[in-house]
């Protein structure tokens, strides 16, 4: 036994609750997902010009002589929102079939698209 | 000019507002290293139940990491907010000279930051629930490798900061 686990005390009712569990494992394993599909297909839900404080909806681009145009924030967006959905409607699921989903998905999905990612920045990686 | 709400430089000047905003997401950032550090340390290396006191580095594993978590998904999130609302900055006043230098890969691991600081937020929800239902042994295997995987995200966004810091950060 570990010092960890003397420590444990009764889970909070919404970490008891399933629902909730299809929710999180879900969200997690979209999360990494959707967010490398939006970063490499660019698709951002708005994008914002820094220099005017425009936000356009979508994809834009930079327009000339007011500075660069942002698409993270359109990404995270998209990622929020998509992951959200997805684990929502994963919770109106039979139980017996969320269940299936290996927990450690939660943190193999995102370890594997860390890899991507960096292949996607390769525009950076110059000598 | 980024976001700057126009009534706060009635009593502050921009360089102050940027440099009190990106002191607070540096601070936050420290307090969320310092949490998960010590919480990735308490699931890699448990100490033994009824184990004697150690030393610094027993003691610095011994920590009750159940009782990190909640600190940890705020600080995130709070972190993450910081960082984001600076990046109206950086990215018309640090990234463009960074550019202009040729410090690419230093732009290059910026991007990774950012990237990982958005899949971390998605991560939050399943982090809690290992944590809080830490008497369940079905989430034992999965909470100390997400545990170790959000830990190893926090310390490469934070040296990428300071990097990018020492780059073109204050006083330049």
């Amino acid at each position: 036994m570990t010092a960890a686990t003397d420590t444990r005390s009764a889970a909070p009712s919404l970490a008891r609750s399933a629902a909730f569990r299809t929710f999180a494992v879900v969200c997690a394993i979209a999360t990494p997902v959707i967010y490398t599909i939006c970063e490499i297909q660019n698709w951002p839900l708005f994008t914002y010009h820094p220099g005017t404080n425009r936000i356009d909806l979508f994809w834009a681009p930079p327009v000339r002589n007011e500075g660069p145009a942002m698409h993270w924030y359109g990404w995270t967006a998209n990622t929020l929102i998509g992951s959200a959905i997805l684990g929502f409607i994963a919770t109106m699921l039979p139980e017996n079939m969320t269940r299936r989903i290996p927990l450690s998905l939660v943190w193999i999905v995102p370890l594997a698209v860390v890899p991507v990612l960096i292949y996607a920045l390769k525009f950076f990686w110059r000598w | 000019m980024g976001l700057v709400p126009d009534f706060l430089l009635d009593f502050v000047t921009v360089n102050t507002y940027w440099t009190i905003l990106f002191t607070v997401h540096a601070l936050l950032a420290v307090a969320l290293l310092g949490a998960l550090t010590h919480q990735a340390m308490s699931v890699l290396m448990p100490v033994r139940q009824g184990a004697a006191a150690g030393g610094f580095v027993t003691r610095f594993r011994a920590v009750q990491g159940a009782g990190y978590a909640a600190a940890v998904c705020i600080l995130w999130v709070v972190t993450f907010f910081f960082g984001a609302w600076i990046y109206t900055k950086y990215r018309m006043y640090v990234r463009i000279p960074i550019e202009q230098q040729g410090f690419w890969k230093t732009q290059g691991v910026f991007e990774l930051k950012e990237h990982l600081a958005t899949i971390g937020l998605g991560l939050l929800p399943v982090y809690w629930l290992f944590w809080k239902d830490a008497r369940n042994p079905e989430y034992d295997s999965a909470r100390k490798w997400l545990t170790v995987l959000l830990a190893a995200m926090v310390w490469f966004m934070f040296l990428v900061g300071h990097i990018v810091n020492n780059v073109r950060g204050f006083g330049s």
